[in-house]
């Protein structure tokens, strides 16, 4: 198999005693979604900066094409693009202007008027870029991200502040970019449902290190080994976590001679589990968070390629 | 750097210098400061002459405005506009794209000498509108003028720019400078000659380009009677040259270290931090 495009084995990343990262193992193949999830302050735009560039590493093995990000040259670079949280810039430059000056660095930059097309910003390329809408500025920070064809899009947080209908279009361009080009797009994210609809995988990081990572479907199959089996006996609830929930309601059904009293079979939804796994984590502190990879990964994979 | 990346930046520059004039509410405010004042300050008492000389004061004063409009756009504004670019993210844009750094420093090289020009001109043209300042006759005196000008737009430049990645954010950069400004401009005979203060304050003032291109700049506008009432009766222009270019040095030593070191610290984790202060602060 080819080269991975992003690779980062055991990275580290402390910042002064606190430990941000604490070996984040992660790999993205070409033309793969994969989102980076987990609740604010797991290290999630850590993590991504370090594969950017833009900041230095404590320990590990980590490249982007290749390369290591903390010595990637401008040729380097030119195969990025980078969307980042917050930006602010260039508030008196046209929408137009400001793209075509930024294009202007790149060998072989998209046409710019196809692209404010495509990002339905046409109507917006007099204006300075000041007076856009949140949603509009977000879609010329993509815009700008993309103008140079890179190979590798990193997307932090791209929905922050979205309001639901421009989160979907939203959504709808990535799964362009990811189809019609075949981009390798690294993307952060807290929302479970944002990492389902857009990512072929996920990895879920938690307290500075990948808690799992597989397909959407290969983390619904977690989510079934913990399924919550409910019943009544003596006057009481009882409930227990099973693995094998029908063997759990076999088992009662003979105890009890016939039907169970209350009996109930709960899947928790992916998201309980993702929250369970989250929560857990957070109270197990510095806990053995390694990374768990999950089956069926690879059959995830592809049947999310052929979609 | 290439030849490409030299024509970006200076297309940026002169991109940046359009929106500057087109910005009603900063020219006009960085107007008001220089030439503005120096209109008040010069219908004020500019009428007589320096005591003990035969020099117009407001033409003295002209010089030592032009001087301050070049002090003020590198060591005011420049910091101001790079605090600016860190904090809301142009730095930071600029460092994901190839050849974003050399670009963004063309081009924020041809924005400030763009501002410089402009306010030197403007100054100028308001020195000759309402003073009797003459533009020099002599070639000699141009010469003088152009070095004056260059050496003492090198001495300051580099230097903002190191305060401008030095300093926290615009407006905390707005209110650390502008009193030590306002000093610096009292005491370095931008409105009298230096000589009517201590000597004490006159060495302070001297360890300051502001003052060396004032002296330069009245060495080409002023007669030599002037003269009368300058350090040492004479104009200097060797050490002129040697403070300016002292401070040239210095600041062009420093400050490409200190750019590269801000652009390298920039991240959108920083960037949030800042945004997040700035909203609280706003708050209050």
């Amino acid at each position: 198999m080819d080269e991975p495009v992003i690779s980062a084995r055991d990275l580290r990343m402390r910042y002064g005693r606190t430990e941000v990262l604490r070996g984040v193992d992660l790999e993205v193949r070409a033309g793969e979604v994969v989102a980076l999830l987990g609740p604010n302050g797991a290290g999630k735009t850590t993590t991504i900066e370090i594969l950017e560039g833009f900041r230095r590493r404590s320990a590990g093995e980590v490249t982007v094409l290749g390369t290591d990000p903390g010595r990637g040259g401008d040729a380097w670079r030119g195969r990025l693009g980078v969307v980042l949280q917050n930006w602010q810039d260039h508030p008196r430059w046209g929408v137009r202007q400001l793209l075509a000056h930024v294009a202007s660095f790149y060998r072989r930059p998209r046409d710019v008027d196809e692209l404010l097309a495509v990002l339905g910003l046409t109507a917006q390329a007099g204006r300075m870029v000041a007076q856009l809408s949140g949603g509009q500025r977000r879609r010329l920070d993509v815009a700008l991200g993309i103008v140079g064809r890179p190979e590798v899009l990193f997307l932090d947080e791209p929905t922050a502040g979205f309001d639901p209908e421009v989160r979907l279009e939203f959504h709808g361009l990535v799964e362009r970019l990811s189809r019609e080009e075949g981009m390798t797009i690294l993307l952060t994210t807290h929302d479970l449902a944002e990492a389902e609809r857009l990512a072929g995988r996920i990895a879920i990081l938690v307290d500075g290190a990948v808690a799992v990572c597989g397909t959407p479907s290969g983390l619904a199959a977690v989510v079934r080994t913990r399924s919550e089996v409910r019943w009544a006996e003596d006057g009481a609830l009882r409930s227990e976590r099973t693995g094998d929930p029908s063997k759990l309601a076999y088992e009662l059904h003979q105890r009890f001679g016939g039907p169970v009293p209350g009996l109930e079979i709960r899947r928790p939804s992916l998201e309980e589990s993702y929250l369970d796994l989250v929560r857990g984590a957070t109270a197990r502190g510095a806990g053995d968070a390694s990374g768990t990879p999950l089956a069926g990964e690879d059959g995830g994979l592809m049947e999310r390629s052929a979609a | 750097m290439n030849g490409t990346l030299v024509m970006i930046g200076l297309r940026r520059g002169w991109t940046e210098h359009l929106q500057f004039l087109r910005n009603r509410r900063e020219f006009a405010g960085g107007l008001i400061g220089t030439v503005g004042i120096f209109v008040l300050v010069a219908r004020w008492q500019g009428g007589t002459d320096v005591p003990g000389t035969h020099a117009s004061k407001a033409v003295l004063m002209a010089a030592g405005f032009i001087a301050f409009s070049v002090f003020s756009v590198a060591l005011m504004g420049l910091p101001m506009m790079i605090t600016t670019d860190r904090e809301d993210g142009a730095l930071l844009r600029l460092r994901t794209v190839p050849g974003g750094m050399p670009v963004y420093l063309v081009g924020r090289a041809v924005s400030v000498l763009g501002q410089i020009a402009t306010y030197v001109a403007l100054m100028l043209l308001a020195g000759v509108a309402l003073t009797e300042l003459t533009l020099p006759a002599a070639p000699g005196d141009w010469l003088t003028l152009l070095w004056v000008l260059g050496l003492g737009t090198l001495s300051v430049v580099p230097v903002g720019a190191a305060l401008g990645t030095l300093l926290p954010g615009p407006r905390n950069a707005a209110s650390i400078l502008s009193l030590p400004m306002m000093g610096l401009m009292v005491v370095s005979g931008v409105m009298f000659p230096v000589t009517a203060m201590p000597e004490p304050v006159q060495w302070v003032a001297q360890a300051f380009p502001l003052y060396w291109q004032g002296l330069g700049l009245r060495s080409v506008f002023l007669p030599d009677s002037m003269l009368a009432a300058e350090i040492g009766g004479s104009w200097r222009p060797l050490e002129t040259a040697a403070v300016l270019g002292a401070w040239a040095v210095a600041g062009l030593l420093v400050a490409p270290w200190l750019l590269r070191r801000a652009a390298r610290r920039e991240s959108g984790t920083r960037l949030a931090e800042r945004q997040e202060r700035r909203a609280a602060q706003g708050a209050f």
